[in-house]
């Protein structure tokens, strides 16, 4: 009997010793310098500078000069955009860039919010910073730091952000909100030196609301936003006091996930698969492997010789919106690759689109963006991060046409403490600039349920 | 006993039936590649051909090239990341103010093009006889280019294959792809490798030769197979020097025995020697190396679109590959080692060929319409191939194929050598090793 006794406490303390030790997990990362050359040895620059975004004219006849040197070569008879842009289509959509497009405009529409850069690192981090203009009595303004993707910028949030800074309800939560760009995309200056992957831009994302004067904040993320966001929850999951995504893809298949993929058709109630789970993942192959194959190819050509690929795209404005408006139709909804116009007005604005393109031309970013993906896959998929869970209170919001669909199972497998999972109406990959209504309200839900457990606490 | 005995001999025959009703050949078909709906009657005729240029044409690429808008490489990228940017400078900076572009038209125009429509496209090809043919046997042969290159490729081994050797001398054909170069491109969905081959037989037979020799490397290799499983009574011998072997149980077997027992599954010791350690050569470097095949097998529209209006950018597409195919340690050079091999004359000559035809984005569609659905599953990659076949295996090319392998689909195999030096631009960059082998595969067969 006593033995019996003995031997449980030992197991039960073991089983928790171990539980502890993956909780108290944390990623660890070095410091890094990213300018050229080598770092100086006084002190780094670290003041907050207000920028602007402009153009001149002459930036815009060399692209209008660009733009009427274009070949175009025509698309198969009834290929529509199974081959890639349909080159029919995108003479119209340059046409309108060309005669009907309004960048100066646009650029006054950029600078709506306020800009700033700041030295992290050796290299100029670009940011929004949106404080509300009003904050009801007694609150403080929620931070909210959110990271964009590739081929996306900040500009995405946009439609996003003054349904959090402002919101018409005086019920809502008000947020104070940073978009940074992550470093070689957009204004941010891009590393010189190799190896700049998610973590060093969570390291360097950390620095920026610290120099900013944020102790505790949340953060949300889509696509590369997704990584940088979770690795940002992992490296400092006590400043990080709320993780929102809309993408999570799993990086390593555990053995829930193994059997659900060849159970989850048969017996989907025991993984608590829902009819729209079985309807994204099942047949396997399919859906899961000969979809990403198709789709994949920009990953794995950008994710091993980024300077080739990103090269005729930094010369040629065409090729640089046919390769990223591509992205904008199949990432919207697969289906719209047998339309000839590809989808692409159904959700999106062209002004709203050609914008985010010309932040990539503009800056001349296409290489350095596409390099992320090189610093971030070069080592395989098993990064230390990869391999550690997620503890901060996570919301997801699910997006029905999402690239990668997540049921709640294989999002709990590496986020422990999920506190929200909502199943979307409609919705893409570029979910905050297709449905920023929806995601407002999501980011709000998970925040209040977060705030109010959190006073809840303290009382 | 008896009982056993006969169902034995039953089975053995049941066996023999089955391997001899097994195809031989596969079916030839018919296609209709041009604009719109297909025309009564095709002009057969064979036009004489010239390549152009003009002051326009040149002026144009050097707007483009002082455009350029480049980007710094990372400090000791090197070739890791694609094309180095540093070394692009120096090559546009040759190509801007030293490349003479009329010059090389005229070495192109040394030998006679044609240009000829078949099944409504307009095919290219140079057509080059022998200078002595008396007392000479004339062997007509065929080779066939891949991607990136053209037919350029073949202008050094040219003059080693219209020098007659011990009384034999070939006259040679080199088309282009239809797609590629000069070739006009296809207008409709579906042109893979069985409808060149075709195109190319139907090519064969205009040009009045019933039996010919084939020869070709990268797609051309994949082509002239074809070729040689369509019509294998036209095809005299089948030279390749790149062979895309099956995967199956016997491959699986050889990687598994391979590195301990080599000559119990049929590979020697330089088959160890290049194959070993398999996952990293093979697996791993194909991963590194396949992202262009990746993306043009799946949205090339998109991927050729850029490429199309910035020489720069196809120049490093495009050269990347005659970098690291030459040579995969080439990646780890400041220079890509790009000149060790080739002179940038002829390197961006045939970048040129390219450019100036705008084809890029209809070369780059050939990699759907033939890796888009499963290949394994296509009817000439489960039918074997009979033709006398020769291989010339360079150490350096991208994936090395035993002769064990080779041999499941390829039956008659009369000759396979191990090549002291190349890579996969074998006829350009060893146009006399390739050259030497192909005539003493020839004569192996001409002797039988």
């Amino acid at each position: 009997m006593f033995t019996e006794v003995l031997l449980a406490l030992v197991i039960g303390g073991l089983i928790y010793f171990l539980v502890q030790r993956s909780k108290n997990q944390v990623l660890t990362t070095e410091d890094g310098w990213w300018g050229s050359g080598a770092p100086c040895d006084a002190g780094e620059d670290d003041t907050i500078r207000s920028f602007r975004v402009t153009t001149s004219d002459q930036e815009l006849e060399d692209l209008y000069r660009r733009i009427d040197l274009t070949r175009p070569f025509p698309s198969l008879e009834d290929s529509q955009f199974n081959y890639g842009f349909n080159s029919q289509y995108l003479q119209k959509v340059v046409s309108y860039w060309r005669n009907e497009f309004d960048w100066r405009k646009q650029v006054d529409k950029l600078n709506l919010y306020p800009h700033f850069k700041t030295k992290i690192e050796g290299i100029d981090i670009h940011y929004l910073h949106v404080k509300p203009k009003k904050v009801p009595e007694g609150t403080s303004a929620v931070p909210l730091i959110m990271v964009h993707g590739w081929p996306g910028s900040f500009y995405e949030f946009y439609g996003l952000i003054p349904l959090l800074t402002d919101p018409s309800n005086p019920h809502d939560l008000v947020f104070e909100v940073v978009c940074p760009s992550i470093p070689g995309y957009g204004f941010s200056e891009a590393p010189n030196k190799k190896g700049f992957n998610s973590v060093c831009a969570a390291r360097i994302f950390h620095k920026l609301m610290k120099r900013l004067g944020f102790q505790q904040y949340y953060a949300h993320g889509g696509d590369w936003g997704w990584l940088v966001t979770t690795n940002m929850a992992q490296l400092e999951p006590k400043t990080v006091k709320g993780l929102h995504l809309n993408f999570a893809p799993p990086s390593k298949p555990g053995l829930s996930m193994a059997l659900s993929m060849m159970l989850g058709r048969h017996f989907p109630k025991l993984f608590g698969f829902t009819d729209f789970d079985i309807q994204r993942l099942f047949p396997c192959m399919e859906k899961l492997v000969v979809e990403s194959i198709k789709e994949t190819g920009y990953m794995h050509i950008q994710a091993t010789k980024p300077d080739t690929v990103g090269r005729g795209l930094n010369d040629s404005p065409v090729g640089l919106a046919a390769y990223i408006l591509e992205k904008f139709s199949t990432w919207t909804s697969h289906d719209f690759r047998n339309l000839d116009d590809g989808g692409l007005t159904r959700k999106f604005s062209l002004d709203d689109l050609l914008t985010n393109i010309m932040i990539y031309w503009t800056s001349g970013c296409i290489i350095s963006s596409m390099r992320f993906y090189k610093e971030n896959f070069g080592q395989g998929l098993d990064a230390p991060h990869a391999k550690i869970p997620v503890f901060v209170p996570t919301g997801f919001a699910c997006f029905p046409n999402e690239l990668m669909h997540t049921p709640k199972l294989w999002v709990k497998q590496k986020y422990r403490k999920l506190v929200t999972f909502t199943p979307m109406d409609r919705g893409g990959h570029f979910a905050a600039m297709e449905e920023p209504q929806l995601m407002a309200e999501d980011i709000q839900k998970f925040t209040k349920i977060l705030c109010i457990s959190y006073l809840q606490w303290i009382l | 006993l008896w009982l056993e005995c006969s169902m034995a001999a039953g089975g053995i025959m049941a066996y023999i039936v089955y391997k001899r009703k097994k195809p031989r050949t596969i079916p030839f078909g018919d296609g209709w590649w041009g604009v719109g709906e297909k025309t009564l009657s095709e002009d057969q005729k064979i036009y004489p051909f010239q390549v152009e240029t003009s002051d326009k044409e040149i002026e144009d690429l050097y707007e483009r090239i002082d455009r350029t808008r480049y980007a710094d490489p990372l400090e000791d990228g090197r070739f890791h990341y694609g094309f180095n940017s540093t070394y692009l400078k120096k090559v546009v900076s040759y190509w801007r103010h030293e490349f003479d572009w009329k010059k090389q038209v005229a070495v192109l125009n040394k030998y006679p093009h044609f240009k000829t429509k078949i099944e409504g496209l307009d095919v290219h090809f140079i057509h080059v006889r022998p200078p002595h043919r008396e007392n000479q046997k004339v062997l007509p042969i065929m080779i066939v280019h891949g991607w990136p290159g053209s037919f350029y490729e073949f202008y050094k081994i040219l003059p080693l294959l219209t020098q007659s050797r011990d009384g034999v001398v070939f006259e040679v054909i080199c088309p282009s792809i239809p797609g590629y170069g000069f070739s006009e491109a296809s207008h409709k969905k579906g042109f893979n490798s069985l409808a060149a081959a075709r195109i190319f037989l139907k090519l064969m037979e205009r040009l009045g030769f019933s039996q010919f020799y084939l020869q070709g490397g990268d797609w051309g290799s994949l082509i002239t197979t074809n070729m040689a499983q369509m019509k294998p009574q036209c095809v005299k011998g089948l030279h390749l020097n790149m062979c895309m072997s099956n995967r199956g149980f016997k491959v699986l077997l050889s990687l598994l025995i391979g590195p301990y027992l080599p000559f119990l599954v049929g590979l020697s010791r330089e088959d160890v020697r290049r194959l070993f350690p398999f996952f990293e050569k093979n697996v791993f470097e194909m991963l590194r190396e396949s992202g262009y095949l990746h993306i043009q097998a799946t949205k090339p529209d998109t991927a050729g679109c850029g490429v199309n209006d910035s020489p720069v950018g196809l120049a490093a597409w495009i050269l990347e590959k005659f970098s690291s195919w030459a040579d995969l340690k080439n990646r780890d050079l400041e220079d890509g080692g790009l000149e060790r091999k080739f002179s940038l004359d002829d390197l961006l000559t045939n970048v040129m060929i390219y450019w100036t035809t705008g084809s890029i984005t209809s070369s780059m569609r050939f990699y759907k319409e033939n890796l888009g659905s499963n290949l394994n599953n296509r009817v000439d990659f489960k039918t074997e191939i009979f033709v006398p076949t020769g291989f010339a295996a360079f150490p350096n090319e991208l994936m090395h194929c035993p002769k064990s392998w080779a041999q499941i689909r390829y039956r008659n195999i009369q000759s396979y050598t191990f090549m002291p030096r190349g890579g996969h631009f074998a006829a350009f960059e060893e146009p006399q090793l390739l050259a030497d082998d192909l005539f003493n595969f020839v004569k192996k067969v001409e002797k039988s």
